[in-house]
């Protein structure tokens, strides 16, 4: 198996390419990022190889699948470029987190070299709303809302297009085999989670009465789930819950934090201020259902097809 | 029909599955739900005089169906059950809430922690395929506040609990609650109140129940799944016609119930 990584300047991303390197199974890693060079990435050797590209651009995403990836050997994508800061927004910002998976996902149908495309997508892709179950399978409803943040938006967005391919590939004018992974939240520094920057804060304002359950992702287990999609042929979506479900206040206390509950109307305020003055990236119009009604994703498909179960509680690290 | 007053044993609870952190994926929270039926008890043995009778009907263990009548200005008589239930048999019962609840400040922690799970398909088939034992008012909240005239009636009716009870082959327990009507009843409701997702807002006769003895009655078990496959659960007909069954059993061992009480009355 030879991959492609997309986003391999990220935190994230490097845990990936080192994971891969250390697996037997993979041959090369061919990773790509927006930047010249990405600090803590392998120098280039015979199993590893950098490419900057910009993947909004469709020619440069050809340019990549028809010559490097090809003279790799690359028979396997994994795609997980999404933008991190909440506050970003804009044409450029839509582009490089729907227009790049658009055109990558389309490009990679079309190379007959490769039969494996996995989307590291999340469950923030999920409405929550209180009349729902609260275990979330697949077929949840997703969160169309107009008036939600862009990040939120551009994220299901990229999810669907992903989705759409799948049953076009399914169709039989592609072998492409895609595989979309709705993760929970990765509960690590420089993963764009906005709980990591809610936990950041020494007092942690929790709306009033409001008590939900919490599942988080350690990275560990992310790519865990991650290797199994790669190695695997199931098509479909997959949810990857991680080890700790546990309430919100229990995370809370976990991080040390200071637990202060906070009638829900006063919080988004309250975070607003804050982020002005402090410069937080944690956004509570866009936590406020999860806060509020929660939601755990349910990882049967992913147990069954991929053979996943979380394995890595992240308490006794975030303790730490 | 035999007869077992409520006793005073120690909860022995049976069929959580903590998801490592003491709770389960709901939120069930074991400590808040025994402080929860301690509180409770009180109440049930001193100011509602609870009695049981054919608690021993419910499975003492696999995937099972309490479906009984609502009654009275607010839902007490599912915090009745819930208790009996676990003194009798030690399981859990996790009630099936409507799905208002989670938008209520409060109480939609305080139920979660208690067992109380939102009433939507998959959370209910979930918790019976892991073979737990859930209790349902298929009348929903149009069960709660009824006029006086209209009281011990079973209204409207839901058909998820038969449809459910065939597909995961769990036996259904009828359950019939005496008490709850007489207790706190019901002026009427203000159908425009609409806060945080409730149907309506019960105004009842008085500002708290009455002290009313309560009796709780569990009807022999009723297997709708016998002779069926657990596809026939998709068949509208088969489903309608099972609901039904539980429907007439209900309001037979509700009819059978108070005229037994109004023998003892009198």
């Amino acid at each position: 198996m030879n991959v492609l990584v997309t986003g391999a300047t990220t935190p994230l991303g490097r845990a990936i390419v080192d994971r891969l390197l250390a697996a037997r199974e993979v041959g090369h890693v061919l990773a790509v990022g927006a930047e010249h060079w990405g600090p803590g990435l392998p120098s280039d050797g015979a199993r590893f190889h950098y490419e900057q590209v910009d993947l909004t651009r469709p020619r440069s995403v050809h340019d990549l699948l028809y010559g490097p990836a090809r003279s790799c050997g690359i028979d396997t994508v994994l795609h997980g470029v999404l933008h991190r800061a909440v506050g970003d927004r804009g044409q450029r910002v839509h582009a490089i987190n729907v227009d790049a998976t658009r055109l990558l996902v389309h490009a990679c149908a079309h190379q007959p070299g490769i039969r494996r495309f996995v989307l590291r997508s999340g469950s923030e892709v999920y409405a929550l709303r209180a009349d729902e179950p609260n275990l979330l399978d697949e077929d949840h409803p997703l969160a169309f809302d107009a008036g939600a943040p862009q990040w939120l938006r551009d994220r299901v967005e990229a999810d669907l297009v992903t989705c759409a391919q799948i049953g076009t590939s399914g169709l039989g004018t592609s072998g492409l085999a895609i595989a979309v992974l709705r993760c929970a939240e990765i509960l690590a520094p420089g993963t764009g989670s906005q709980l990591w920057d809610y936990l950041g804060s020494r007092i942690c304002l929790r709306p009033l009465g409001f008590d939900p359950m919490i599942n988080v992702l350690s990275v560990d287990d992310a790519l865990d789930a991650v290797a199994l999609a790669l190695g695997s042929d199931a098509r479909g979506v997959f949810n990857i819950p991680g080890f700790d479900t546990l309430p919100l206040s229990s995370l809370i206390a976990l991080a040390g934090r200071r637990d202060v509950p906070v009638p829900g109307p006063l919080l988004a305020p309250l975070y607003r201020l804050r982020t002005r003055t402090v410069g937080f990236e944690f956004r509570y119009d866009l936590n406020a259902p999860r806060f509020h009604i929660g939601g755990i994703l349910d990882g049967a498909r992913a147990r069954g097809a991929l053979g996943y179960q979380p394995r890595h509680p992240i308490a006794s690290r975030l303790a730490a | 029909m035999s007869t077992m007053p409520i006793h005073r044993a120690e909860a022995r609870l049976r069929g959580f599955h903590d998801e490592g952190h003491g709770f389960d994926v709901f939120g069930l929270h074991l400590p808040t739900l025994r402080r929860t039926l301690a509180l409770g008890g009180r109440l049930c043995d001193r100011y509602f005089r609870t009695r049981s009778y054919g608690v021993e009907n419910v499975p003492g263990e696999g995937p099972a169906i309490l479906v009984a009548n609502h009654g009275g200005a607010l839902p007490i008589d599912a915090a009745l059950v819930l208790l009996d239930v676990d003194r009798a048999t030690g399981r859990i019962v996790r009630p099936i809430a409507d799905r208002f609840i989670p938008a209520l400040p409060l109480i939609s922690t305080w139920f979660a922690r208690s067992g109380a799970v939102v009433g939507t398909h998959a959370n209910v088939a979930h918790l019976l395929s892991r073979g737990e034992l859930i209790a349902i008012w298929p009348e929903g909240s149009a069960g709660i506040a009824k006029p006086v005239r209209e009281r011990y009636q079973v209204r409207t009716w839901q058909v998820g609990h038969a449809e459910l009870a065939i597909r995961h082959r769990a036996p259904i327990i009828p359950v019939a609650i005496l008490g709850s009507e007489e207790a706190w009843p019901v002026l009427g409701r203000i159908e425009r109140f609409h806060r945080f997702g409730a149907p309506f807002l019960p105004v009842p006769a008085l500002p708290f129940p009455l002290p009313f003895r309560h009796q709780i009655h569990y009807g022999a078990p009723i297997a709708l799944h016998d002779g069926l496959d657990p596809a026939a659960a998709d068949d509208p007909c088969v489903v309608a016609h099972a609901a039904t069954r539980v429907r007439l059993a209900l309001a037979t061992l509700l009819r059978d119930a108070r005229d037994a009480r109004a023998g003892r009355l009198a």
